[in-house]
């Protein structure tokens, strides 16, 4: 489930379809809901992914070797969201794959497959508006996101078009390195507030236990992506899910 | 001259990049919008390519080569004749002056065959800014010469390592860093591809090579050329050559596309002919993209680095869409036989890049009637870049001497170490 405002901190985290493999997906996604995570975004692997850091550019050269692609995201979700019910499935993807294999369409099987919000960081708000109609009938929640240099008015033009929550940039550039808390984030945070009642993401640089105690109370969300990827690139999906566990516990948040 | 509606062309262009990189672009689309009426703009820019790059280059009929081939006269725009040897750096001082007005201190750039790279270096170490070029490591190796000079001449080269490690992947990799420090440096892109307003902006400062052209075929030849034919990677030295010629509909104007090995994925750089590119969005706009079924973009070859690119300019997309330009492809093999002819034909040592506007352009001359001009833009030119063309051409002696020059550069370094 999305928490609504004020609710306390969940954590969102990550699958690359088809990294390591298909089959691992699964195990990997049933160790993170076993560990106690409740959001987490299907990431379609994409040749070009220009926003992301070197962690998942190479987790997605490699999903794309082991048959990761749109119609493979569309079959975990499927299988993923029934036997997970209590997990809320977001599809992550750059636009061209979804662009090729027909918005509208892929819209309907996404709805179809469990997905309840989708996350296209090259898509922007002008490129969204027009489907709104069509995302509000299918339940499926836009992820748009706002980022450090964001205008105000430009901060207004996305919250109104935004469902579900805000995906908070926490800092200027790609995913995979660390961010400063501290008062210049929490006003740009309060900046971002008072623009909506959606609940708020925080992602780019959530890496550490202190990183989600850093951000408790200040948001509902915290997307804590790439590092567990690197965990399961170092130690396999199994430990990672024993390591987002402790997490949980030593962020108290379990 | 071609404007967009809004950052398209037809269907193709926009602006798709993430929220981090709208404000730069908005910044950078005001400021161009407002430069380009400006007449006294563009003597600026017009008269900074006069005092450092030499222009206007020369427009040289080649009167042996027309009478062999039998066909049109053939006359080349000499855009090889330009400081650092090609017409990426008209874009790059034009950039410069936008850069200077913005105040920012650090530029970053792509480059595939290292011209732009090399370009880039060269206006930073001028205007004295830090730059950061972003190059293919796969292209690194393919064009050393141009990563020794633009490393001499102060800029950081950086070599990237993902996916096929050619210009794609450097493209990626300069938006990255942009989207970490986008408030303090510009990206300088160096070809009419990208987010709008990239690809009209390169476009405006490139249209300096057909202003030129058109004054030169009116005062030389006495008229407008039949035909223009330029190479096609990005499409920079192409939009350059046609886009003051797109009203003139007497004028054909012929893109020569990289044909590489085969027609085979992955052995080719064609996007505009049929069954190649499809139209997607990526990189931060539409166009054609060579790309599979799960909208993947593909892989390239050419055995010019230059033209080695899964895009193509949108406006180019749209322009071959409509039937104004007519795209070709000449193969690796095609492009060696007409650099080979130019060379020993008129004593001018072309880029391999350029190489296929000479393929393609040779093959229409021969069609047409000797009373028939064509203009060929020579993009840039070959003798710089002696290892990749000495791949094309093995040679005992070559490889002779390399062994006995990489045995004296040891020794040097051996020796220069003893001294330590």
């Amino acid at each position: 489930m999305i928490p609504a405002q004020h609710q306390k901190l969940q954590v969102m985290s990550h699958a690359v379809v088809g990294f390591p493999t298909l089959d691992e997906n699964e195990k990997a996604i049933a160790g993170l809901v076993e560990a106690g995570v409740t959001m987490i975004e299907l990431q379609v692997p994409f040749s070009d992914p220009v926003a992301d850091g070197h962690t998942l550019v190479n987790a997605c050269y490699d999903a794309l070797k082991t048959g990761g692609s749109v119609k493979a995201t569309l079959e975990l979700a499927a299988k993923v969201s029934k036997k997970h019910p209590q997990a809320t499935f977001i599809l992550m993807s750059y636009l061209n794959p979804l662009y090729r294999y027909g918005l509208e369409k892929l819209f309907e099987d996404a709805a179809a497959a469990g997905i309840k919000a989708m996350i296209i960081p090259d898509m922007p708000v002008e490129q969204i508006e027009p489907w709104l109609p069509k995302l509000d009938a299918l339940g499926i929640a836009p992820i748009l996101m706002v980022t450090p240099n964001t205008s105000e008015e430009r901060v207004a033009k996305i919250c109104a078009s935004a469902r579900g929550f805000i995906y908070v940039v926490s800092r200027m550039g790609v995913t995979g390195k660390q961010t400063q808390w501290g008062e210049e984030f929490e006003a740009y945070v309060a900046r971002i507030r008072a623009h909506t009642d959606l609940p708020l993401a925080i992602g780019f640089g959530v890496r550490a236990a202190e990183d989600l105690k850093a951000l408790t109370g200040t948001a509902e969300i915290a997307a804590f992506c790439s590092k567990y990827i690197e965990w399961q690139r170092e130690e396999g999906s199994e430990k990672a899910a024993a390591k987002m566990k402790q997490l949980l516990v030593d962020s108290e948040l379990a | 001259m071609i404007r967009s509606e809004e950052g398209y062309f037809g269907e193709f262009g926009g602006r798709y990049v993430p929220e981090i990189l709208l404000p730069a672009l908005q910044e950078l689309e005001t400021m161009f919008s407002d430069l380009r009426d400006d007449p006294s703009f563009w003597q600026e820019y017009v008269g900074l390519c006069q005092e450092f790059s030499g222009r206007p280059t020369p427009l040289t009929p080649l009167r042996r080569l027309s009478k062999e081939l039998g066909g049109a006269q053939i006359w080349l725009k000499r855009e090889d004749l330009n400081h650092s040897g090609a017409h990426k750096v008209n874009n790059v001082l034009g950039q410069g002056l936008l850069v200077q007005r913005m105040g920012k201190k650090r530029v970053i750039a792509e480059t595939g065959a290292g011209q732009h790279g090399l370009a880039t270096a060269i206006m930073s170490a001028r205007l004295g800014l830090q730059a950061t070029i972003y190059m293919g490591a796969d292209d690194i190796e393919r064009q050393y010469s141009n990563v020794f000079w633009m490393r001499q001449l102060g800029a950081e080269v950086v070599g990237v390592e993902t996916g096929a490690r050619t210009l794609k992947e450097a493209l990626d990799e300069a938006l990255r860093d942009w989207a970490a420090t986008v408030e303090t440096t510009h990206y300088v892109l160096g070809t009419a591809c990208g987010p709008a307003p990239f690809p009209e902006l390169v476009t405006y400062f490139q249209s300096v090579i057909s202003q030129e052209m058109k004054q030169q075929a009116l005062d030389q030849i006495g008229r407008l050329p039949d035909a223009v034919c330029a190479c096609v990677g990005g499409g920079s030295n192409a939009m350059g050559a046609f886009s003051n010629f797109l009203d003139d509909t007497s004028v054909q104007l012929i893109g020569v596309e990289a044909g590489g090995r085969s027609f085979l994925p992955g052995e080719h750089s064609i996007r505009m002919l049929p069954n190649t590119g499809e139209d997607g969005i990526a990189q931060g706009y539409k166009t054609l993209f060579l790309q599979d079924e799960d909208g993947q973009l593909g892989d390239t070859h050419s055995i010019a680095a230059g033209l080695d690119y899964v895009g193509v300019s949108p406006i180019l997309s749209h322009l071959s869409r409509t039937g104004r330009v007519t795209a070709d492809s000449a193969t690796d093999t095609e492009v060696i036989e007409a650099f080979k002819l130019l060379m020993k034909t008129e004593g001018i040592i072309p880029a391999l890049e350029s190489s296929h506007a000479l393929a393609g352009g040779f093959k229409r001359a021969k069609e047409m009637s000797p009373d028939q001009h064509i203009v060929i833009n020579l993009s840039g030119r070959g003798d710089k870049d002696i290892f990749n063309i000495a791949h094309a051409f093995p040679q005992p002696e070559w490889t002779q001497f390399l062994q006995r020059e990489a045995k004296r550069a040891q020794e040097l370094e051996e020796a220069t170490k003893g001294e330590k």
